[in-house]
């Protein structure tokens, strides 16, 4: 009835299967650097600030993805919630602005005004969820739509250009050496994990994610769990609207219709079962980092750029064939 | 002689014109347990959901100690002491032991003196305790409990409502997921219980089991008690009949 | 020789055009539809705008119906609705070159003149009396290999005909973009000192066009220029130039020119773009519409021009003007 030692190091690589993908591309882009430019990838800073930008903004919608999947749910809406959230942005900073606030308040107001828009769709998913039942597959599609009009009718069907230092200090500004915007990401990961890893909020998103019936019967109130779940990942996916718009220096209603796809793919490559109950921020984190490493060390090897595809979609196929190995050998028992 | 523990008089549940509960009274004494029997949809369940304040009854009285109760909340049944263990068990199998013990009544504390994190030191203690007294010896408070078996799990289960004092535990069909020697030891844990003073309510299709553990049955039919009978006074002849004929 | 051919058909086409305003008692009550790619974009809002000068000044009356998004299955509805309305020609820029042949064909049996703008159906070859979709009469739009071949000779004056180049574009497979990098690779391999690396495609997320910038720079240090064969690519690229601290050094080039273009050419952000001519586009296809309307000939194919912007030009009112309007 115990595991034994080999089932139990097998498992542990499973938990940890983001990492160990990770580190197995990061020595192979290593050995491939120094054999054909005699240099090293990963003992560059150039590298590894140009892999953490470009990893911080499909991270952010992909954190809130995760306490979604591991509640056994999807949301389609993040990536055009978070192209709502970049025209409001650039809208609202705009707005401000021209009003003659000066360039920080009129940043922070405007990223609030596109947070709180961001939450109401995720409040809206949540309710079609739990309250009346919506697969979220379904509801969250329907919120895909909306949210998707929504944003190109704030756009008028264009990018809205918006310029304000503050704004585009966030989205490309260093604060020694490391750019705001890897910190801000970085933030966003250490509350998630203390959310997910620390409180009770975490800790029945695990269960109902499980057991639904068994986080009722122990008096969680799953709707509103529900609820604050996707209002979570709409905060999050508002956040990564205005973090595009203050790198870009403007808002775009299709900002984030790349990502979404990519954000589940994160999630599920950091180790999270589409079934719900498991998944992990540190896992998270490591997916976001793998196709950060894949896409950007293929260009880099200068690598026919087709393969980046390949390359990702067999790392998913691994992910979820690891996941199904951990799963029949808890079934085991 | 003591008090009811439990006292149910003339509960009535109605789902539409349907009567699934239509005037049931029953009595439960401490360190008692009651065997609830009858056939599917003879009302057994829809009882204990309305014990258990899982739906409120349509009409009638539960008194709890002598005191009148009326839950329209499984949390305010439990907070009055009464705890279900279901057939399926409802644990999350993700979390560890502890964590399924106080799951919806996580303990906290203050990390840095002010932000309110899980207490998990106190979960595992708590599990380490409880399974000690069940005689459920593991070192593995960190796994997640899907890597124990049905058995373990269901001591899990049991586990929680003896961590939370309840007073009467709602047990409905506690073995019939289990293998033999697993079932034999949630019997010797059924009436471990007993010993200490819990009051049970053991419902089964086993008549075997409720005869092995049981003070007294309640049969029960169309929604109506059919009959009630102390253990030593009846065969399963005399069950059977009252399942059937009423 | 495209450039000579052009002139040519325009030439044709203003004076057919003057020359027709003069007897527009000919044809009176003339309803021309003008379905764009998508609505409320800036290039197709300027389209709008040429098309309605051109049918202003022939006398006819312009219907301006689209979807909102890039989308076939949204583009067809819309031209449906447009042929009950029985207008005397369409002018369309198809979502999608094989799945709009058929719904076109419709309005051609309806007796309706379709002219495509900006995109095609088919391959694009009309009236040649072969394949199914040859039907349309004429083709307007920007001729985007000449596009490519401005922006490769921009971008090598700028970095002084030597160096390193690489193309930033959307994804394989679409064709006005294909064409723009065929133009660019044509081009530029007349100068001997340029060297042209792998083009990367982005998707349309420019960040991932920021990173792959950052990747290649990572690897070739002596990167001279990219050319972003969209506003996207450009944007994103410019942006990882930023990142890697070479913003200006490695010199960036765009194409498309909305309002906004103006900030990231004067801050060096961009060193240059293309400036489509799309209101050129819609008053050419106006008036090729109105002249087989009347019974006139006109090219199958009309191509229009570009402007190159720099920070330097983008002030004179003759750069400016080819701005789109939004």
């Amino acid at each position: 009835m115990e595991t034994n030692n080999k089932q139990m190091l097998f498992l542990t690589l499973t938990k940890l299967r983001a990492w160990v993908f990770l580190a197995l591309l990061l020595i192979l882009f290593e050995v491939w650097s120094h054999t054909i430019y005699g240099r090293s990838f990963l003992a560059n800073p150039y590298n590894l600030k140009s892999l953490a930008f470009f990893a911080a903004i499909p991270l952010l919608l992909a954190l809130g993805q995760t306490f979604v999947i591991i509640s056994a749910g999807i949301d389609l809406s993040v990536g055009f919630i978070m192209g709502l959230a970049a025209v409001i942005s650039a809208k609202a900073v705009a707005y401000f602005g021209a009003m003659g606030l000066p360039d920080f308040p009129a940043v922070m107001l405007g990223i609030m005004v596109a947070c709180l828009v961001a939450i109401i769709p995720g409040i809206i998913n949540g309710i079609l969820i739990s309250s009346l039942g919506v697969p979220p597959f379904i509801g969250t599609l329907g919120m895909y739509g909306v949210a998707r009009g929504a944003a190109f009718l704030f756009a008028g069907g264009m990018t809205v250009s918006v310029s304000n230092s503050i704004l585009k200090w966030l989205g490309n500004g260093l604060i020694m050496g490391v750019p705001v915007l890897v910190i801000i990401v970085a933030i966003a990961c250490i509350i998630s994990h203390f959310l997910l890893s620390q409180t009770r909020f975490g800790q029945h998103t695990y269960a109902m994610g499980d057991n639904k019936a068994a986080a009722d019967r122990a008096g969680i109130n799953t709707k509103f769990l529900t609820i604050k779940i996707y209002a979570l990942a709409g905060l999050f996916a508002g956040i990564a609207g205005a973090l595009y718009t203050a790198r870009f220096s403007a808002g775009s209603a299709q900002a984030g219709e790349p990502l979404l796809l990519i954000s589940i793919a994160i999630v599920v490559i950091g180790g999270a079962s589409l079934f719900g109950g498991s998944g992990t921020i540190s896992g998270t984190i490591a997916g976001a980092l793998v196709i950060a490493v894949i896409q950007y060390g293929l260009v880099y090897v200068n690598i026919e750029p087709f393969w980046q595809f390949i390359a990702v979609g067999i790392v998913i196929i691994l992910s979820v064939l690891a996941e199904q190995a951990q799963s029949k050998l808890w079934g085991a028992k | 002689m003591a008090r009811d523990r439990l006292e149910i008089k003339n509960i009535a549940k109605h789902f539409g014109p349907v009567k699934a509960l239509d005037g049931v009274s029953l009595t439960l004494k401490p360190g008692e347990c009651l065997a609830l029997a009858g056939d599917n949809g003879a009302g057994k369940t829809t009882l204990i959901k309305v014990i258990s304040g899982v739906h409120p009854a349509t009409s009638g009285e539960v008194l709890i100690d002598g005191k009148p109760a009326q839950f329209s909340t499984p949390q305010q049944a439990r907070e009055a002491g009464i705890e279900t263990i279901y057939q399926d068990l409802a644990l999350a199998n993700n979390l560890t032991i502890g964590e399924n013990i106080f799951l919806g009544r996580e303990p906290k504390k203050r990390l840095w003196g002010f932000l309110p994190i899980l207490d998990r030191k106190k979960m595992a203690e708590a599990a380490t305790n409880v399974m000690k007294n069940l005689e459920f010896h593991t070192d593995r408070l960190d796994s997640p409990v899907q890597a124990f078996s049905g058995g373990q799990r269901q001591t899990v289960a049991i586990g929680r409502a003896v961590h939370w004092n309840a007073s009467i535990l709602i047990m409905d069909e506690p073995t019939a997921a289990l293998g033999v020697p697993e079932q034999k030891k949630v019997l010797e844990l059924i009436k471990a219980l007993k010993a200490k003073g819990h009051s049970i309510i053991f419902i089964s299709h086993n008549l075997q089991d409720i005869f092995e553990v049981s003070d007294r049955i309640v049969v029960m039919r169309r929604g109506k008690v059919a009959g009630e009978r102390q253990i030593a006074d009846i065969d399963h002849n005399e069950v059977v009949r009252l399942m059937i004929s009423g | 020789m495209i450039k000579l051919f052009n002139r040519k058909a325009k030439a044709l086409l203003l004076s057919l055009g003057i020359a027709l305003t003069s007897t527009a008692a000919i044809a009176d009550n003339v309803k021309i539809a003008l379905i764009p790619g998508l609505t409320a974009d800036a290039f197709y809002i300027t389209m709008r705008k040429g098309a309605e000068a051109a049918a202003k000044a022939v006398g006819a009356e312009l219907i301006y119906q689209g979807a909102a998004e890039w989308n076939v299955g949204l583009q067809v509805p819309v031209l449906d609705a447009i042929i009950a309305r029985q207008p005397d020609a369409i002018l369309i820029a198809p979502n999608d070159k094989d799945q709009l042949i058929e719904p076109l064909k419709r309005a051609h049996a309806a007796g309706i003149k379709i002219i495509t703008v900006d995109t095609f159906i088919g391959n694009g070859v009309y009236q040649t009396g072969k394949g199914d979709a040859d039907f349309p009469m004429s083709y307007v739009a920007s001729e985007n290999v000449l596009g490519g071949q401005m922006a490769a000779r921009a971008l090598a004056a700028s970095i002084g005909e030597k160096g390193k180049v690489y193309v930033s574009s959307l994804k394989p497979g679409v064709s006005t973009l294909d064409q723009r990098e065929q133009g660019f690779r044509e081009e530029i391999a007349k100068y001997p000192n340029i060297e042209v690396l792998d083009t990367q495609y982005n998707d349309q997320d420019p960040n991932k066009a920021a990173a792959q910038f950052q990747a290649v720079l990572g690897r070739t240090p002596d990167l001279a220029g990219v050319f972003g064969a969209n506003l996207f690519s450009a944007v994103g690229s410019a942006n990882g130039a930023e990142q890697a601290g070479v913003a200006g050094k490695v010199k960036i080039a765009g194409f498309d020119a909305p309002a906004s273009i103006v900030d990231d050419l004067k801050n060096g952000t961009l060193e240059m773009t293309i400036a489509q001519h799309p209101a050129e586009i819609g008053y050419f296809g106006v008036m090729a519409a109105y002249a087989v309307i009347t019974g006139n000939p006109a090219p199958t194919k009309i191509g229009t021009g570009f402007t190159v912007m720099t920070k330097d030009n983008i002030d004179d009112p003759n750069v400016s003007k080819f701005l789109y309007t939004e």
